[in-house]
């Protein structure tokens, strides 16, 4: 039995309560050695035939200031649509829409249940240690309804040794104040962290507003002249507080407990159009939101089995007011809406290794939602005061079971079933199967594939949304291929480059979509059938250039046609055979980082293709955006005094002040620009 | 190391040289909108903000899209609601960037701009110096002034918050204005323009929206009934003949449960109803019952816009496809022959004759 506890080591590693590494530690002295190539003999059971992209935590941990939209911009090839700065940011992964990306912390699934979709500009990167991408067909393993794919995003302990404190305070344009602190304490057996992050800004940058004129009139009101006003964003400030809580306890003996506590309280203006000729005085567009996430996990580790369990609660309100002022200073309220969503999960997985060719795993999970949502006051007929929401509650279990093999240490298979109930409505069996090859042990180059069959039901909003919510809405079903080969090489503090090719290719029957009625409100109906395609490339090059110089490459470039293949809805339809809306075909990124000694100069890249905003892909003004370029710069210079790291660090973001639109109508900054400063103390550490 | 960090700066020199987003913006062009000709307002996707304006003459069969955008150099805005003329002036509603646009009616330039309205749905003409604009999630009509595109007052209407509020559309009846109340409402005010003030108010059926004076005198209005498991009720939608005299319902035609009339529209001589209601349906105003087979029977076809021209009596019906590509403006004889077809902009919804 004792040969089975690597493989259990390099299985816990992917637990949420697996390996402690030093995050907070390195912060100022950013010390990253070259690893190690993994030796393609010791891939885990667990990531037969996976495509999977993990954020190494100096992309993570890169600045305080960065949500995981802006770590999924510039590292990774999904596509991240952004209504502005600080504003709802979401995913299109594989030429899917936001809701078709699965999203869990620490196992706890958090797409957001009314709406189905996740905000990653709500999530601070430094929030999260361990995140990883499961593209297509992986997301199988680790959740249902990912036909895109999921985001997987963890915490960990943080192997402090006593008490630990690093603060860093972050000061940049348009009156930008972003905080962290993070208390840490940790000896033999327990690990406890505090971390707290608050970002404040006005968020009113300038930009050249080319969808307006403004008038030049004369003494009689005739419009003499125009221009392109330069407008400063207008209601787009934000105020956002996060705070985490977690303790883990080690017994020694083969149990891990783990509780963590995450509460952010955010309250955003949403930002005006750029077509819109009211005064910010005069509107409030205001969303605010209190999320509290909690989940208590256990780990019981023996041998050649696993047990673990977790529960947890996720309590969410919104509040959304849109209000204007009447005269005298008056705010009335137009729309005053609030949600309250609270889920109660629950979580049971054991893993079983008859042998080290063999592991066999199982897991159920629950959510249960309860939702009310209030989104207008009206006067009854009778005048009473009535509400227009919904108040309703649903049960989501998932269930899985998997066999992975690997009956030589070139070849590999998982077969994993998965089958979820949401409400009385219930999947048939969810198939997915996995596949991995070492085609050379020189490079370890390693051949994948996976084929899996997958669905996505309805959200309480598209089912009970009032009005609009359409209840006799049919789940989304999909299926994905995919295959690729990777390869990885190097020379242990000397260089080590790998890199990854992926084709996939998918299909997604009964999509869901809100479309305008005569009634003047919108509601969903299943409409399209989408053929997602293309094909992913990553590559990862560090190398130690000379003595004290080191250089990391990291690049990523996808090609996804995602194409509407549905029938004509009349004989006046162009949209089939057309790219969908807002999935820009290419999309390509890369940061490169130098390091020398305690300095680190740090570039980043991104590169969004043009994207269409209407079906038919019309090539008129509003009908495209243009593709635009991103490019970030970031200079860190880090001190080791006698009683305290220090480092200081300058972004600039925007680089070339490029005028650009993630989408239409919203206004996105010009170059700006952060400093931030960070202490260590090194409180009973060896000095 | 000379060596990689050499390669180093090229790359860097390649990413300098990546480009920025091309920009087509803010171009202007001389445009033309000829003859007696139809102006189609393009919707749009809200919060887009890319609604247009389209214009066919009937005479050549010639349609110009995006001509606000053309003209101006910038955009028309987020969801143009509706557009009247008056006197050489076309005025358009573009409800979510709160603003009136007032344009030649030739050139498409704008002449100015009524602004500071909480969510303008309609306006309508009382004389060179006044007008009305009717809202959504406002209980107020604001009163402007066309001449200086400045607002003068307000018509504060009983029995609404500014949450519940919703004015829709007037039609003048000597020194009477009838407007709908039409989200979450029943009613039809009756405003005497002389004073600004609500006179009176009559209850109809459930969100009456479209409102039209035959040439009898008489005003129609459809209800569309509220939707299923709205706190205001759902009921049949309805047509309903009110005499404005007497201001009292005089006759009622009932839909079915669940049906969605909407866009009523007269002919020129202002003696026969059309609606849509998926098909396109007609009925003539002295009719005693509604007609039981649409006059064009739905294709597939998502109506969403109806009109007929006042002097030949074509029909014109918008069809918005999947409301997210250019939608096709079908134009009919009135026996229902296709005469033509054009492509406008997103979501066709509004059209106003020159």
């Amino acid at each position: 039995m004792k040969r089975l506890f690597p493989l259990f080591a390099a299985l816990l590693a992917l637990g949420p309560l697996a390996a402690q590494t030093p995050p907070t530690e390195g912060w100022t002295r950013r010390v990253h050695p070259i690893p190690e190539v993994t030796v393609y003999g010791r891939r885990p059971l667990k990531e037969i035939g996976v495509q999977q992209t993990r954020f190494d935590s100096v992309a993570l941990k890169e600045n305080i200031a960065l949500s995981m939209a802006d770590v999924l911009t510039f590292n990774s090839s999904i596509f991240v649509k952004s209504y502005g700065r600080a504003t709802l940011s979401t995913v299109a992964f594989r030429g899917t829409s936001p809701s078709h990306t699965q999203v869990t912390w620490n196992g706890m699934r958090i797409n957001n249940p009314m709406l189905g979709m996740t905000d990653f500009s709500m999530i601070p990167s430094y929030f999260i240690d361990d995140a990883s991408l499961l593209h297509g067909t992986s997301s199988v393993n680790e959740t249902g309804g990912g036909l895109g794919g999921a985001v997987k995003l963890a915490t960990k302990p943080a192997a402090a040794e006593g008490f630990g404190l690093q603060y860093v305070q972050g000061i940049g344009s348009f009156r930008t104040f972003d905080e962290f602190l993070r208390l840490t304490y940790g000896n033999e057996r327990w690990q406890l962290s505090t971390r707290f992050v608050c970002s404040a800004s006005p968020n009113d940058y300038k930009y050249r507003n080319r969808d307006k004129k403004e008038n030049i009139y004369d003494d009689d009101r005739n419009i003499i002249g125009s221009y392109h006003p330069t407008e400063r964003n207008r209601s787009g400030s934000f105020k956002d507080l996060h705070l985490l809580q977690e303790a883990y306890y080690n017994t020694g003996r083969g149990d891990r407990f783990g509780v963590n506590a995450w509460y952010l309280r955010s309250n955003r203006e949403l930002p005006m159009l750029t077509t819109d000729y009211a005064s910010d005085l005069a509107f409030e567009n205001r969303q605010r939101e209190e999320t509290l996430r909690s989940i208590l996990m256990w780990d019981h580790l023996r041998s050649d089995w696993k047990l673990g369990a977790s529960a947890g609660y996720i309590h969410t309100w919104t509040a959304y007011d849109y209000r204007r002022d009447v005269g005298n200073g008056t705010m009335a309220s137009m729309t005053r809406s609030r949600s309250r969503i609270n889920t109660f999960y629950g979580r049971l997985e054991g893993e079983y290794a008859p042998s080290r060719r063999w592991l066999l795993t199982a897991s159920l999970s629950a959510h249960q939602h309860f939702v009310k949502s209030a989104d207008k006051n009206i006067i009854a007929q009778n005048g009473d005061k009535a509400v227009v929401g919904y108040d309703k509650g649903r049960i989501e279990l998932s269930g899985s079971l998997s066999a992975k093999w690997r009956p030589t240490d070139r070849f590999g298979a998982s077969a994993v079933l998965r089958q979820e109930l949401y409400g009385t409505s219930r999947t048939p069996l969810i198939p997915a199967l996995f596949l991995d090859g070492v085609l050379s042990k020189r490079g370890n180059v390693v051949a994948k594939a996976s084929v899996s069959r997958n669905f996505r039901f309805p959200t309480l909003n598209d089912l009970y949304f009032l009005p609009g919510g359409n209840p006799e809405l049919r789940k989304e079903r999909g299926y994905t291929y995919d295959a690729g080969i990777s390869f990885a090489t190097g020379k242990a503090d000397r260089y080590r480059l790998s890199g990854s090719v992926t084709w996939f290719d998918s299909h997604v029957d009964d999509w869901i979509i809100w479309l305008p009625t005569t009634k003047g409100f919108f509601s969903p109906r299943n409409l399209k059938q989408v053929h997602a395609y293309g094909i992913e490339v990553q590559a990862n090059l560090s190398a130690a250039l000379a003595r004290d110089w080191k250089i990391d490459l990291d690049g990523t470039w996808s090609w996804t046609p995602s194409i509407n293949e549905g029938e004509p809805i009349s004989s006046a339809d162009r949209s089939v055979g057309k790219q969908l809306p807002y999935v820009p075909e290419h999309a390509a990124t890369l940061s490169g980082r130098l390091a020398w000694r305690s300095w680190t100069l740090h570039y980043k890249w991104c590169c969004y293709g043009e994207r269409f905003t209407m079906s038919s892909n019309d090539r008129t003004l509003t009908g495209r955006l243009p593709a635009y370029y991103m490019n970030n710069l970031s200079l860190e210079k880090s001190l080791s005094l006698r009683r305290v790291d220090l480092s200081v660090k300058g972004t600039v973001n925007n680089l070339f002040d490029e005028e650009y639109l993630s989408v239409l109508s919203r206004p996105m900054p010009g170059i700006h620009f952060e400093i931030f400063i960070g202490i260590t103390p090194k409180w009973g550490k060896k000095r | 190391m000379k060596h990689s960090i050499h390669t180093l700066l090229v790359a860097a020199a390649l990413l300098l040289l990546g480009g920025c987003m091309k920009w087509d913006y803010g171009q202007t062009e001389e445009v033309t909108a000829t003859g007696a000709g139809l102006f189609v307002l393009n919707e749009g996707n809200f919060q887009y903000g890319n609604a247009s304006l389209t214009y066919y003459d009937p005479e050549t069969k010639q349609a110009e899209n995006e001509l606000f955008r053309r003209a101006n150099g910038f955009r028309l805005g987020d969801v143009a609601q509706s557009m009247t003329v008056r006197d050489g002036i076309g005025w358009i509603v573009v409800n979510n960037s709160h603003v009136i646009f007032a344009i030649d009616l030739v050139t498409c330039r704008e002449v100015g701009r009524i602004t500071d309205l909480t969510s303008p749905r309609y306006i309508h003409f009382l004389s060179d110096e006044k007008a009305y604009v009717t809202q959504l999630w406002d209980n107020r009509i604001f009163i402007v002034d066309p001449k200086r595109f400045e607002i003068t007052g307000c018509i504060e209407c009983p029995r609404m918050t500014m949450e519940s509020g919703s004015t829709e559309q007037m039609v003048q009846y000597g020194r009477y204005l009838f407007v709908t109340c039409w989200s979450y409402q029943n009613r039809i005010l009756k405003i005497d323009t002389e004073t600004d003030t609500v006179v009176d108010e009559l209850t109809v059926g459930i969100q009456p929206a479209s409102l039209v004076l035959d040439c009898y005198g008489k005003l129609w209005t459809l209800t569309d009934g509220g939707y299923e498991g709205s706190p205001y009720g759902r009921e049949a939608p309805a047509l309903w003949r009110i005499d404005p005299e007497r201001f009292a319902v005089e006759q009622e035609f009932r839909f079915r449960l669940g049906d969605t009339p909407s866009e009523l529209q007269l002919n020129g001589a202002k003696d026969r109803l059309y609606w849509i209601d998926d098909d396109v349906w007609q009925m003539e105003v002295t009719a005693r019952r509604a007609p039981v087979q649409p006059l064009l029977a739905s294709r597939g076809t998502k109506y969403y816009g109806l009109t007929v021209d006042p002097v030949r009596g074509d029909l014109y019906v918008a069809d918005a496809i999947d409301y997210q590509q250019q939608g096709i403006v079908y134009r009919h004889a009135a026996d229902g022959e296709l005469l033509d077809q054009f492509y406008a902009g997103v979501t066709p919804g509004a059209f106003c004759w020159k």
